[in-house]
């Protein structure tokens, strides 16, 4: 009885700890250095990477902010409003490039890699959801073999994610549960 | 103790099969599990929550339009980047394809965690029109969800409620789905929604 009693205090008391510490492994964040370009992913509706993007720039972390987005049959492209966003926020026009078609993670990291080849950049900082740091800036590390890459992900606890605690709230079990997901796919180079 | 060990080791593998065959026959079921038949109820309002990239849904909601299913058509649906509504932009897509400016709006929602938490204000606006049914045209694979969750707001507020989606859609999405990123993304994702929306009172 005692034992029963010790093991599922156990449980109790654990369960919450390792559920922090799993998804605190989903983030990556690096030593800033200097970088040729400071490259915003895709998939924010509230545009906080391109926020962060924007103001390490201004910092004087990347020559170039580049943005990622896909065009829509109805004449608009969310890589241009990301693009129109950026400079509201200071950047100049031809500081700015726009990665297109970035269906996903993958995509993504093949086309910036195609960007920085074009451009002659070797170094870049990737700005992310925290959540999606360590995956993004592992798949586009293996996209682009030789090319350094630093994570400086959306301070966790932004209104996109906020690791501690995330199964009590349903955004963040969604999100995190998907990015499990998403990493299983990656490892076992699963759908494209 | 040998004996007690094995029988302790089929206990725990039988169970963990059987789910594994669970999950695995649940997967291949998705698409008949999570897409409903199509309504076509003539109603006040057609709500076109079906914009998205891999949709051709408006062709369909001008052709019901057309066929006198409803006489207005709200474009729903929350910002996807900066200040950028493709609802907006939908809108003057049907325009531009001859639907009366007079008879299509666009509804900016905000950002919300799930469907339950932006259907009080759809069902508010729907009522604020004087309007009193209302025909849901969304992804197919929502259809069965959205005709069990967003009936049970309508029809509170005593507004008739259908969903449809367009036949283009299905057949895009069922064809090889299951080697498709997008699509086994759409269909995993709107399984694990249901779930999850479960657990949480603001969704349900």
């Amino acid at each position: 009885m005692f034992i029963v009693f010790v093991c599922l205090s156990a449980v109790y008391f654990l369960t919450p700890v390792l559920l922090n510490k799993a998804a605190e492994g989903l983030i990556r964040e690096d030593s800033l250095v200097k970088a040729d370009a400071i490259v915003a992913l895709a998939g924010d509706n509230r545009c906080n990477r391109e926020k962060t993007a924007a103001e390490l720039w201004r910092q004087g972390w990347g020559d170039y902010v580049v943005v990622s987005g896909m065009a829509y049959a109805w004449g608009f492209h969310t890589g241009e409003a990301a693009r129109r966003y950026v400079m509201s926020l200071g950047v100049p026009g031809e500081k700015i490039f726009i990665i297109s078609e970035a269906l996903n993670t993958r995509a993504e990291a093949r086309a910036l890699d195609d960007l920085m080849r074009e451009r002659g950049w070797n170094s870049a900082i990737v700005v992310t959801a925290a959540f999606h740091s360590r995956r993004a800036t592992y798949t586009i590390e293996r996209a682009a073999p030789g090319r350094s890459f630093y994570s400086s992900p959306v301070p966790a606890g932004s209104p996109e994610w906020t690791p501690h605690a995330w199964w009590s709230r349903r955004e963040d079990v969604y999100v995190t549960v998907r990015e499990f997901a998403s990493w299983a796919n990656t490892l076992v180079g699963g759908w494209q | 103790m040998m004996r007690l060990r094995k029988r302790w080791t089929y206990r725990v593998l039988i169970p963990l099969a059987l789910l594994a065959v669970g999950c695995v026959a649940l997967f291949f079921a998705l698409p008949s599990l999570l897409i409903a038949p199509a309504s076509m109820a003539k109603s006040d309002v057609i709500l076109h929550g079906a914009i998205s990239k891999h949709s051709a849904a408006d062709k369909y909601v001008i052709d019901l339009y057309r066929r006198g299913v409803a006489r207005k058509i709200v474009c729903v649906g929350s910002q996807i980047s900066r200040d950028l509504y493709p609802g907006d932009y939908v809108r003057e897509s049907l325009i531009s394809q001859g639907v009366p400016a007079e008879d299509v709006i666009s509804l900016r929602l905000p950002i919300s965690p799930c469907a339950g938490a932006s259907l009080p204000r759809i069902v508010e606006f729907v009522k604020a029109n004087g309007w009193h049914s209302a025909l849901y045209v969304t992804h197919p694979e929502d259809s069965r969800y959205s005709d069990s969750l967003a009936r049970r707001f309508f029809e509170r507020e005593g507004v008739a409620f259908a969903v449809s989606y367009s036949p283009e859609d299905r057949e895009e999405l069922t064809r090889d789905w299951r080697r498709t990123h997008w699509k086994t993304q759409r269909m995993v994702g709107e399984a694990m929604i249901i779930a999850l929306d479960r657990f949480y009172s603001e969704c349900r």
